[in-house]
């Protein structure tokens, strides 16, 4: 995986914001200076982390009546966002971030206009790696995870233009796609239907849980189907990018386990510095030939990990269905779970975070 | 980086000298050098090392932290390389920086302080030790110790013997019935300065899933939020203890600015040490350091230690 020394706080300036569809909004930015010759070097599936600490609420009917109460809270800490596209010219380089309106600190970056300055502490983190010798790259996507599966998917074209490439996007419903374009009842099949992807030649299928668009189930059924219909498929040449939820990206590396193919996934965590010295973002990851388990840091080891080290949190659908004492035996539950927490998760019938 | 001194900013600390009271929390700035992206550490008073145990921890399951209104909830729960790593991988790097560093010691028993601290007193490159008896994120030891004076006494006098002729502070929990009991019996058992104050214990809950947002469930609650109380509680331990006893407080809790950091100072503390802030601006730590100097300038302060306990 990818990292690279020259991080710092750089001041970028917003050269356009606006809504895409749905709670979709998209920032272009402009870096100049040492942010354009740090940026520039940005992989794809590094992170920044950006302070909105100083932007004002817009006006109480231009929010969503849902996100009123919560965007009242009042925001100290910086916000990690990882671009969706990255350029980098001779004096400057623009990115892109691609955001969801859902809180208090994504409400307040839609009243950024052109002109307007952010500061971003960055790039942060080790992004996706391209391994040798992959004639086919398999993207899957859940939700808000586009966008760095976005930047690695014109990296790839770019830079790996004997590498084949299909994508796989998950979302609840069509309307919690977060892309450009029209796609309630579109059809199962792969084929150009993300235009941002369709443009850099990328087909893509799609999976809605409602069947309000493409394949009416989970993302990670939908590739297992495809797989299944290949034929002269290979595993070793094939390697899987993820990035979603949790429950998604377990699911993915379950399914990249049960098939020997090499497979990245970017995970999140809720973290304060980004920088690896507050130590919140922990994620559980397995120590090589040993029961153990060590806490890795997604912003220092990660975001983006080899799929086999990280010990996901269980689903608590998994575990009703298999029973915890499977769940662990399979890899689907660590270890070390507080067991009494996922039992009394049960008994309150909840849905396991995502 | 070095620039023009117009007012002599330099503390005396327990009997060192340092070149400006600013100093690095602990648990906010890692071992040593991991902030030297961003700043050069060197420029600092002083540097407080991120907890140190007998035995490395893994630290609490994750969600670790979760934001308030003007702070921030952690349960990190000690997680550390552990001594027998920290001498081998981080002392190697402590002891090329300039700046006098503080080894931040925890453990659940009377023991595992006294045996990090021995194995480190020896060592050229410490300064001192900062004693965390007040951390509200671990099972046992931790803040059990620093609630009950008869405790504090025991646990300081132990470690006092141990630490040779460092400084010893020790880090104070703000939630008990009275700081200024617990603060004497640190005195009295030998500490040579005070860090105040630690977090608070707080819950923030997810009210969808009526679960309490940290796996840990309750976390420390540090940030802009604490920092009226951090110095009601500075200035209470500098006039009832700290300043008869001649012992200097580290004053810390939602140092944010200079004009933050310069409230601690009138209030009584000797120096102050930033935290949360680092988090969201790597550099503040230096930032307050110039600021510290522009308010001397502007206010006529010859030395800082005019300032230090000038509360009208």
């Amino acid at each position: 995986m990818v990292n690279n020394k020259s991080k710092g706080v750089f001041t970028a300036t917003v050269t356009s914001n606006r809504r895409i569809r749905e709670c979709f909004w998209t920032i272009d930015l402009e870096f100049t200076g040492a942010g354009a010759a740090a940026f520039a070097e940005f992989q794809p599936g590094q992170f920044v982390q950006v302070d909105v600490s100083h932007l004002g609420l817009p006006a109480e009917d231009l929010i969503a009546p849902d996100l009123r109460d919560a965007s009242r809270r009042n925001i100290l800490l910086r916000r990690p966002f990882s671009f969706a596209d990255v350029t980098a010219g001779p004096d400057r380089t623009t990115a892109e971030l691609l955001y969801c309106v859902l809180g208090p600190a994504s409400v307040r970056l839609t009243t950024l206009s052109r002109g307007d300055s952010l500061s971003f502490l960055g790039p942060l983190g080790n992004g996706f790696s391209v391994p040798p010798g992959k004639r086919l790259a398999l993207l899957v996507v859940g939700g808000m995870g586009a966008p760095p599966i976005r930047c690695l998917a014109k990296l790839l074209k770019a830079e790996y233009p004997g590498t084949n490439v299909i994508a796989f996007i998950g979302a609840k419903t069509a309307q919690a796609l977060p892309f450009e374009g029209q796609f309630e009842e579109m059809p199962e099949r792969v084929d150009s239907f993300v235009p941002a992807l369709a443009r850099l030649g990328i087909p893509s299928a799609v999976a809605t849980d409602d069947g309000s668009a493409g394949y009416r189930g989970f993302v990670t059924e939908r590739l297992a189907q495809w797989l299944d219909e290949q034929r002269n498929w290979s595993a070793e040449g094939t390697v899987i990018y993820a990035c979603g939820p949790e429950p998604m990206l377990a699911a993915t590396a379950k399914l990249a386990a049960q098939r020997n193919i090499d497979c990245q996934v970017s995970m999140e965590r809720r973290m304060a510095c980004g920088i690896g010295v507050c130590q919140s973002c922990a994620v559980e990851c397995r120590v090589e030939g040993s029961n153990e388990t060590v806490y890795k840091l997604c912003c220092q080891d990660g975001p983006v990990f080899d799929s086999r080290t990280v010990v996901f949190d269980p689903p608590i659908q998994v575990v009703e269905e298999v029973g915890l004492a499977r769940a662990i035996k399979e890899g689907l539950a660590s270890p070390t779970v507080d067991e009494a927490r996922i039992l009394e998760a049960l008994e309150h019938g909840e849905e396991e975070r995502s | 980086m070095a620039k023009k001194r117009e007012v002599d900013i330099s503390v005396d600390f327990a009997g060192r000298r340092l070149a400006n009271p600013v100093f690095t929390a602990s648990g906010t700035c890692g071992y040593g050098d991991e902030l030297a992206d961003f700043m050069d550490v060197n420029r600092l008073g002083g540097f407080i090392t991120k907890s140190i145990t007998l035995q490395p921890r893994k630290g609490n399951p994750a969600p670790r932290i979760v934001e308030t209104d003007a702070g921030m909830l952690n349960a990190i729960g000690l997680a550390n390389v552990g001594l027998e790593r920290f001498v081998a991988e981080k002392l190697p790097v402590i002891a090329r920086m300039s700046v006098p560093v503080f080894v931040n010691v925890a453990g659940e028993r009377i023991d595992d302080y006294v045996a990090v601290v021995e194995r480190l007193a020896s060592e050229k490159a410490i300064a001192g030790f900062e004693l965390n008896i007040s951390c509200p994120n671990v099972a046992k030891g931790g803040i059990s110790f620093g609630r009950d004076p008869e405790q504090v006494k025991e646990i300081t006098s132990a470690v006092r013997k141990a630490a040779g002729d460092r400084i010893l502070s020790v880090k104070l929990a703000p939630a008990v019935t009275d700081i200024s009991v617990i603060a004497r019996a640190a005195v009295e058992a030998g500490a040579n300065a005070l860090s105040l104050i630690n977090t608070f214990t707080a819950m923030v809950i997810d009210i969808e899933t009526r679960r309490p947002v940290l796996a840990n469930r309750t976390g420390g609650l540090s940030g802009p939020a604490v920092k009226p109380i951090a110095v009601y509680l500075v200035n209470k331990v500098y006039n009832e203890v700290a300043k008869k006893a001649g012992i200097p407080i580290l004053g810390l809790g939602g140092i944010r600015t200079a004009s933050d950091a310069i409230e601690f100072l009138i209030a009584g503390a000797s120096a102050v040490a930033v935290g949360t802030a680092s988090f969201i601006q790597p550099d503040s730590a230096v930032r307050i350091i110039d600021g510290i100097e522009a308010y001397c300038v502007r206010h006529n302060v010859a030395r800082l230690a005019d300032l230090v306990g000038s509360l009208a």
